[in-house]
């Protein structure tokens, strides 16, 4: 899985990667089931939990999904994806706190986005390079994410609950809106 | 192609997040990049190398199969060159 998504010297000779094709955004997320996507840096599984109260409290998704992934530098299993896939309509990401779960988190973004599930990825702002290293690698350069101040590891459940409370209306309007900047 | 110094920059700024240090060795058309490790650095927190090379040929100006790249976890005497 590692191998395919991330290595770029793999795959057949003269293989491009061509552009992920984004999914569908909905108009409104009311009704929606939301699942989220999370890495075991500290504070992730925490922030997307917040994140996932206030979409349920203030736009009416119903949250019907937590994974946690097994690795912070692999994308998610592929049964993970199927399972997210299957039960979900929108995915939230994150917390890309590092470099290489920044990166894989994009991954893992652009993988669902791919199967048909508008997702967002929230990053910390200090691995913007990485993640977008990630999205140009996927043939996808100048896809957006939200991003959250570096660190998040060492904040409260306090600090985590305001940081989730300001990321939120960007989230919304990734997941309602189209999600990567036109294609140069 | 030359080194794109601000580009270099914010990368570095990147792996100091993650408390890594890079050191890099430009020659010609190869280079030598070193990441070194702090004492708060968490070893899985590093991209892999193939993602690393990718990030460092454009902003080296050098074809990414000639940086050779050393991380923290090579150790002493490793085959630093991964392409």
């Amino acid at each position: 899985m590692y191998d395919s998504v991330i290595d770029p010297t793999l795959g057949p000779a003269g293989d491009a990667r061509g552009r992920t094709a984004l999914a569908p955004r909905p108009g409104d997320l009311s009704g929606l089931r939301l699942g989220l996507l999370a890495n075991t840096k500290r504070n992730a599984e925490e922030f997307v939990e917040e994140v996932a109260g206030l979409l349920e409290s203030q736009h009416g998704v119903q949250k019907v999904l937590i994974r946690k992934k097994p690795s912070i530098v692999e994308p998610a299993p592929p049964e993970m994806l199927e399972e997210l896939r299957a039960e979900c309509d929108v995915v939230v990401v994150g917390v890309g706190d590092c470099g290489s779960c920044s990166a894989s988190a994009v991954a893992d973004g652009l993988q669902l986005e791919e199967a048909g599930i508008p997702a967002v990825v929230i990053v910390s702002d200090a691995f913007r390079v990485s993640a977008d290293a990630m999205a140009t690698l996927q043939g996808t350069e100048g896809y957006q994410y939200v991003t959250t101040p570096h660190p998040v590891a060492n904040l409260s459940r306090q600090g985590v609950r305001d940081r989730a409370t300001a990321a939120v209306p960007e989230i919304v309007a990734l997941l309602r809106g189209p999600n990567v900047a036109p294609a140069s | 192609m030359s080194v794109d110094q601000k580009q270099l920059d914010q990368l570095k700024q990147t792996l100091q997040a993650d408390d890594y240090r890079m050191d890099v060795d430009v020659r010609g058309d190869s280079a030598d990049v070193a990441i070194v490790a702090g004492p708060d650095a968490c070893e899985e927190c590093l991209v892999p190398k193939p993602l690393m090379q990718s990030m460092l040929g454009p902003v080296l100006g050098i074809e990414p199969a000639s940086i050779r790249l050393v991380y923290p976890t090579d150790g002493p005497g490793a085959d630093v060159t991964t392409s």
